[in-house]
């Protein structure tokens, strides 16, 4: 299957007063897959159909290969879709749902045969082709509709929140399986999803949406440890922001005082800012017990109060509440031996980190 | 309701059940034993038992001439409100224009209106436009009384099909039309038989918009029906009518078979 490059150009879509996609550019390379990220209503599924040719965009372009496709009707794109309810015909078979976009296609009996085993065996559902949608569990049906897609050899796979209806273990086996297979024919494809592990599991690029607009761009790592803004910084993990003015500046980056009990050493801060917006995830934080180490006056160290403590297996979250009343968030990985939780509630400690840890959230 | 009814709550749901299926059938049970009466006269208890006024009736030029008339005209009416009920039934499901409700409203007001009137209406723009042909005439009053009932079934079984099928065909490469043809279609296959059999049977049991169209040369079964019951009221009017209700009872089995009652009106 041959790679296909997508790009968006100034893409929107209005409905009345209501503006659903607010001017999207993006350009996805060949046989990249990328996740839409978003709330619900960020306008992410539009820009999925918009790219399908379901929806007609108010303005802007698509293309696909630098050929503009905005006015080629979908039956005529070319593209594989997923859909969350599956939509499989309930009145066709197993074969016959796959069979159907080669049919379109005008595509003779015997190669259409061969066609659809083919496809069967790639989803591993070889004995089911006699069979109704009906009579297949939900991963079944999914494995389907994939086979329905890859079948007619699209330019390009787009995935509407396709594993949404599953199980938490199933769709996280079908999340591994479908981007091993997404890999394996270098396929570009897009996908939309409100689930942030689903993203990061699955897509080469993220794409965080937010009331119609792109809000961040780029690699899973990207994302997480340089969110650009206080929204995506919350919507994907959990982040501890603290918000403060320049106290004193060291070189290139500065002491930014908090409040009394806590100020943070950042190492990158352009000169023209004089307060800042920090952002720290839960897993970067160091706890300790009071009297082991003293926070007086150290940047990146606060002593603190533990509020709630929760185990969870692999790892703990503890809640902290600082004398100044402002909850920090610190995860931490439990060892194998470890009896139960380190610290209890109403325990005093301190809560430290190194100052790489400190990111500096450029819009909020 | 999960629960099934029982004890009390049952007797209760039986009698009421059967109180109703005696008032709504008892009259045709009437009508099917004055039929057989060996009277002059159509009286109850029946008199005797006979099967001559089916032989009268069968016999009967008017009657079998009549009978064939609405029944070409009930067929015509069907396919009629279907070729025109259906897509305005997808319209108003999938559209999304201004008015949709004032046009909605517009075409099920056949529903609504005094049938007598809708009648007379007609009768007067058909005369204007110079439309002189009765049966043309019928067969356009009876589409327009009987597509309610097919845009009422179809739309019920329409909002009922998942709108994704129809997008996952077009990504697939199927235009609207085959999309429609090969994926919608059959989704709603049971509502519009049920509305097909809504209109075959409305129509051929139309009195109050017929009376209007129809002369003297083409005279469908409810006038006929009307006039004999005026003239000469014997039991060859139950025998009439008794071949209508096995007609009508044959058409729901019918469907019952082909698709399944409770699917066909799902709603």
């Amino acid at each position: 299957m041959k790679s296909s490059e997508v790009r968006l150009e100034r893409l929107s879509k209005e409905y009345g007063r209501m503006v659903a996609v607010d001017n999207v550019s993006l350009a996805i390379e060949p046989g990249h897959m990328v996740a839409l990220l978003g709330p619900s209503g960020c306008g992410k599924t539009t820009c999925l159909r918009m790219i399908a040719g379901l929806i007609r965009p108010t303005s802007g372009d698509v293309f696909v290969n630098d050929k503009r496709m905005t006015d080629v009707p979908v039956h005529r794109r070319n593209v594989g879709m997923l859909f969350q309810n599956y939509a499989l015909f309930p009145h066709l078979t197993v074969e016959e749902n796959i069979v159907f976009g080669l049919e379109m296609r005008g595509m003779s009996k015997s190669d259409a045969a061969r066609k659809v085993s083919e496809a069967l065996s790639l989803v591993q559902l070889s004995n089911f082709g006699k069979r109704y949608p009906a009579q297949l569990s939900g991963g079944q049906q999914q494995r389907v509709a994939l086979g329905r897609a890859l079948v007619i050899e699209p330019a390009m796979l787009l995935l509407d929140e396709p594993l949404g209806a599953l199980d938490k273990g199933l769709r996280e086996s079908m999340q591994v399986e479908l981007r091993a297979l997404q890999r394996r024919l270098g396929l570009t494809t897009i996908m939309v999803t409100h689930d942030q592990d689903e993203a990061l599991t699955m897509a080469d690029k993220i794409v965080v949406m937010r009331d119609g607009k792109l809000e961040q761009v780029g690699s899973a790592t990207e994302i997480y440890q340089r969110p650009a803004s206080k929204f995506v910084a919350q919507f994907i993990g959990a982040s501890n922001l603290f918000e403060g003015s320049v106290e004193q500046r060291n070189g290139s980056g500065a002491v930014i005082r908090v409040s009394p009990e806590l100020s943070l050493q950042v190492d990158q801060l352009p000169a023209s800012s004089s307060d800042a917006m920090v952002s720290i995830r839960p897993e970067a934080i160091i706890v300790e017990r009071a009297g082991q180490a003293s926070a007086a006056q150290r940047a990146n160290s606060v002593m603190a109060r533990v509020d709630q403590a929760i185990y969870r297996g692999f790892v703990s979250h503890y809640y902290l509440r600082t004398p100044s009343g402002a909850q920090i968030i610190v995860f931490e990985q439990n060892q194998s031996q470890q009896a139960g939780l380190r610290y209890a509630v109403g325990e005093e400690v301190v809560a430290r980190w190194e100052s790489p840890s400190n990111h500096i959230i450029a819009r909020h | 309701m999960d629960e099934r009814f029982s004890g009390f709550g049952a007797f209760i749901l039986y009698a009421i059940t059967a109180g109703m299926m005696l008032f709504i059938l008892a009259p045709l049970l009437l009508v099917m034993a004055a039929s057989v009466s060996d009277s002059y006269f159509v009286t109850f208890p029946p008199q005797g038992f006979t099967l001559k006024w089916y032989a009268k009736v069968l016999q009967d030029r008017d009657f079998l001439e009549a009978m064939r008339l609405s029944i070409l005209l009930a067929l015509g009416t069907t396919v009629g409100s279907l070729l025109f009920g259906v897509p305005a039934a997808f319209a108003l499901v999938r559209g999304h224009f201004v008015g949709l409700a004032a046009i909605k409203g517009f075409l099920l007001s056949p529903l609504i209106f005094p049938a007598l009137i809708t009648g007379l209406a007609l009768l007067q723009v058909l005369n204007k436009l110079g439309s002189t042909d009765a049966r043309l005439n019928l067969l356009i009053g009876h589409i327009v009384v009987t597509s309610p009932y097919v845009i009422r079934t179809v739309v019920t079984s329409l909002q009922l099909v998942d709108e994704n099928l129809e997008d996952a065909a077009r990504t697939l490469g199927a235009g609207r039309l085959r999309t429609f043809w090969r994926v919608t279609l059959p989704q709603i296959a049971s509502g519009v038989a049920a509305g097909g059999l809504f209109a075959f049977m409305v129509s051929f049991d139309n009195y109050p918009v017929t009376m209007w169209l129809a002369n003297s040369e083409y005279t469908p079964v409810p006038l006929v029906l009307m006039r004999q019951l005026v003239n000469v009221f014997d039991p060859s009017v139950p025998a009439m009518s008794t071949i209508i209700i096995l007609m009508a009872m044959v058409g729901v089995l019918l469907l019952e078979k082909l698709v399944g009652l409770r699917r066909a009106l799902a709603a």
